[in-house]
């Protein structure tokens, strides 16, 4: 067990943990932090996508011991009541089936959108292709992502 | 309209000790069995609280098919409620719901009348409380958006005051429902429950649940089918810091392996428990195991497939019109073709978990689960448990597609809460998962017709083999159970027609899937009339419409019949939805297929494009709908676009093999899934009619494949017979 410190949604935590946990466990297991999802394990369908130092990241692939200081960002931390830009689009497209992969997309595109507010669709593509959904509700994320950028235009 | 369910006191009225009016579900009184009676008692499902809040308990599993959303809307219509007052709550496990189960398509078909009834009962006492309120007349009041609306002079009563009075109120036996051209909420688009939640990583999932002092569990399962423990070595586990203890799982201790929705076991294996996830699944990596693989058949797909192609010689005969021997000596021409379909993960994004408390007096039980009652069930069987020992919550699922129908996950929490004497939250890997589902049967058909001069079917013959999933579950020397059932298509359209089924044996675990059969029998089917219909040289579209006949009742089996002329109004519209008429560039290739499931009908087109390269690209896909009545369209639209995404993707790349009686594939690297940059542009419209809602969650799957073969078909001339595409053509 070693500790560590993380800002995590603008607050610093400490905790011990071992060093090899990635942080996927250690934001659902020791901070009570479950909106960031467990589906692969291996890096491969975006379902535990958070934001570290402001680029996205696989947590259920990253150790805790090379984040050291930086800062997190999880679903729980972009808004306080689901009115982040992007929130709201997925509210008005009524993404979600059984909504277990969004927070996933959510936090692919809020990276996208930082870096790129205006993404062409092939840009779209290549930034959420990490991501999968089991249920299918591509379009609606499409289209949620349509909604955002024009959002956030205005 | 009046209701049909003419049962005596079935919905029954009480006030709360807060005052609140809770109406809900009685059948005690009505059960003509009194043993069963005994069983049922009151649950609620209606609740009106003083200050006009109504709560509606949403009593089926929601899995992402929507059905918490659906059924409180229905509810809520013949109330007269305020969609923005509703307040949804999911419903514990409890039999006297009945039908409390998701799968099959039938949450809206089973629960309509029921919602409807339960709704417009507690309107009728709302209504005869104002009605001495305000001294008028009960038939000139009416509810709408919270109120009791007396419409001649202008006068409304909240519910919320209504309360009191209306508890004392006799509800009669028969009431009025509303007409449809009135609905308000019904037909509507309704914000989703817990959409909000859901985008802000704050509804709880089962994998998300903590209890005080509860240990993590992850298990390693014989990774050959029907293998067991011989011995393990965890010296390696248990160095892991935070593994606490070591578990086999031995379903032979609880009386073997049997495993139907009735009775259901687990897979032999070990279990690790920790003080996290983390420690568990590390120590699981870390665990020697030696397994006693003498129950398998050490099986590999291309030995099963063999078995399956013999089989086709022997078969028993499960639907039999006209003569079919006959027809072929008298056809003028013959068309054969075989089809192979694979098995199926079902990969629901939520892996396997469940967490069980099991104390002295009662086990309380968190599970993602389908089938609430088969997970009782089990508790009752392994434990010797009375069902009112048994608690069972239903937190939203994170995909269901019939994987968990099965409750084997929640046995393995089960053992592991017993044996621990602590809540235990067990939680399968991904690998697990995909190495222990209950995978959509694998199959082989063939398919006969006997042309006549004019290219008329006069005959059909079609044999699927396969090991069954009912033999699967658990009964090896019983009766096989048909894959091809003597309702599917296209019975009823042939006068000489013969379904036969052979059956294998096998040790691949088998199951449900989203709207399973048919997923076989529907490829074969459609892509046999696209080779028929190139074999006459006519369009497929006209081919299939004089197929099917003019519009009439085509009897199916027994009283079950259907009206074609449903059938063939989505089929005219997908065509022109589509623009099937209309020519296309070069590579590019339409695809069609038409499906009758659950009450529903579907028609389908795919737009493809082959480059140069061979590379497959799925450009374009129309549906047409009709399920009657759209009870809640964001959320209907939601569930096609799955249902075809879901069938094209595992036609194009969906397959699980089996070397050395072990499951190959482990995750989403080697079992692929549709990604964003491969969907289609999809194009969904329903039929407008008020017929009763029927199922739709499946019917929509099964056209896909076979409309995707036959677009690959048009767009290259190469017919893909065995599915997934995969190689065949470049994909993705
Ligand atoms: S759980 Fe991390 S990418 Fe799948
Ligand atoms: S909504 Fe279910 S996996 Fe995406």
């Amino acid at each position: 067990m070693a500790s560590f410190t993380l800002t995590v949604n603008n607050k610093k935590r400490t905790f011990s943990a071992e060093p090899d946990t990635p942080l996927l466990w250690v934001l659902r297991d020791i901070l009570g932090l479950t909106g960031t999802k467990y589906a692969c394990g291996k890096g491969i369908c975006g379902s535990c996508t958070v934001i570290v130092n402001g680029k996205s990241v696989r947590s259920c692939a990253m150790a805790i011991q090379y984040i050291g200081k930086d800062e997190v960002l999880t679903i729980e931390g972009l808004s306080e009541g689901a009115d982040h830009p992007i929130q709201k689009a997925w509210i008005a497209a009524d993404v979600p089936q059984c909504g277990y992969c969004q927070p996933g997309f959510i936090m692919s595109t809020f990276d996208l959108l930082s870096n790129n507010p205006e993404p062409s669709d092939e840009e779209i593509n290549q930034a959420l292709q990490g991501n999968i959904c089991r249920c299918g509700t591509y379009t609606r994320i499409r289209k949620a992502i349509q909604i955002a950028i024009t959002e956030t235009e205005n | 309209m009046k209701n049909t369910l003419g049962r005596r006191n079935f919905i029954k009225l009480t006030a709360s000790a807060s005052g609140a009016l809770v109406v809900g579900l009685h059948y005690q009184s009505c059960m003509p069995n009194k043993q069963k009676a005994e069983n049922y008692g009151f649950v609620p499902l209606i609740q009106i609280d003083t200050d006009g809040w109504v709560t509606l308990i949403a009593k089926n599993p929601e899995i992402g098919q929507g059905v918490k959303t659906t059924l409180p809307m229905i509810l809520a219509e013949e109330l007269g409620a305020d969609w923005e007052k509703v307040r949804v709550v999911q419903g514990d496990f409890d039999t006297s719901y009945e039908e409390q189960w998701a799968g099959g398509s039938y949450a809206v078909v089973l629960n309509w009348d029921l919602m409807r009834t339960a709704g417009a009962r507690v309107r009728h006492a709302l209504i005869a409380a104002a009605s001495q309120q305000m001294e008028v007349p009960a038939s000139e009041l009416t509810t709408r958006k919270g109120d009791v609306v007396h419409e001649k002079t202008n006068r409304t009563i909240p519910f919320g005051e209504l309360v009191v009075s209306a508890s004392t109120i006799t509800l009669p036996e028969e009431v009025d429902f509303r007409p449809t051209e009135s609905y308000e909420i019904v037909g509507k688009i309704c914000p989703q429950v817990d959409l909000e939640k859901m985008v802000s990583g704050t509804v709880p999932y089962c994998i998300d649940l903590h209890l005080p002092d509860m240990v993590y569990a992850t298990v390693v399962k014989t990774p050959v089918h029907r293998g067991k423990v011989q011995s393990f070595d965890d010296t390696q586990t248990r160095s892991v810091a935070g593994v606490t203890n070591v578990i086999e799982l031995d379903n032979s201790e609880y009386g073997g392996r049997l495993l139907d929705a009735n009775s259901p076991n687990f897979v032999n294996g070990v279990a690790v428990l920790a003080n996290s996830t983390w420690a568990a699944f590390r120590g699981a990596e870390k665990l020697e195991v030696v397994w006693d693989n003498t129950n398998s058949r050490q099986e590999a797909s291309a030995g099963i497939f063999k078995k399956f192609h013999d089989q086709l010689a022997e078969t028993s005969v499960e639907r039999q019109d006209g003569n079919i021997e006959e027809a072929k000596k008298r056809a003028v021409s013959y068309v054969e073709h075989v089809y192979e379909v694979p098995f199926l993960a079902h990969v629901t994004m939520e892996p396997m978990n469940c967490t069980v408390h099991f104390r002295s007096d009662i086990c309380e039980v968190w599970a993602p689960t389908q089938n609430p009652a088969a997970l009782e069930a089990g508790l009752v069987k392994l434990f010797g448990l009375k069902p009112e020992q048994i608690k069972i919550h239903l937190p939203r699922i994170g995909g269901g597609f019939g994987r968990r129908f099965y409750v084997d996950y929640a046995m393995d929490a089960a053992i592991l809460s017993k044996k621990m004497g602590k809540p235990v939250k067990l939680i399968w890997t991904r690998e697990e998962d995909v190495k222990h589902d209950w995978y959509r049967p694998a199959s082989v058909q063939k398919i006969s017709a006997a042309l006549d001069e004019n290219g008329k079917v006069i005959g059909w013959q079609q044999i699927l083999a396969n090991a069954s999933r009912k033999t699967s579950l658990g009964r090896d020397g019983g009766p096989a159970g048909t894959e091809i059932d003597e309702y599917d298509f296209p019975a009823g359209f042939v006068p000489n027609l013969q379904f036969e089924y052979g059956h294998v044996l096998s040790d691949v675990p088998l199951g449900q899937w989203r709207a399973v059969g048919p997923t076989a029998t529907a490829f074969a089917a459609h892509s046999f009339l696209n080779e028929l219909a190139v074999f006459n040289k006519k369009d497929h579209i006209d081919y299939f419409m004089e197929f099917l006949g003019p519009p009439r009742m085509v009897p199916v089996v027994g009283e079950f019949k259907y009206d074609t002329g449903r059938l063939r109004a989505v089929v005219d519209k997908v065509r022109q939805n589509s623009g099937w008429d209309t020519p296309l560039q070069e590579g590019q290739g339409r695809g069609f297929a038409a499906h009758r499931q659950a009450g529903s009908f579907v028609a389908e087109v795919v737009t493809v494009e082959v480059g140069g390269n061979n590379q497959l690209k799925i450009i374009r896909v129309d549906a047409v709908v009709d399920c009657g009545l759209v009870v809640n369209p964001s959320g209907a639209e939601a569930q096609v676009e799955g249902a075809i995404l879901e069938g094209l993707c595992a036609a194009l790349y969906g397959e699980i093999t089996i070397k050395d009686g072990a499951t190959v594939q482990s995750n989403f690297h080697d079992y692929r899934w549709m990604r964003l940059n491969e969907i289609p542009e999809m194009h969904v419209e329903f039929i407008k009619n008020d017929l009763p809602p029927r199922g739709l969650g499946e019917p929509p799957l099964p056209p896909a494949a076979p409309a995707l073969a036959n677009a690959i078909y048009a767009a290259t001339g190469k017919r893909i017979r065995k599915l997934p595409v995969g190689s065949q053509i470049q994909t993705g």
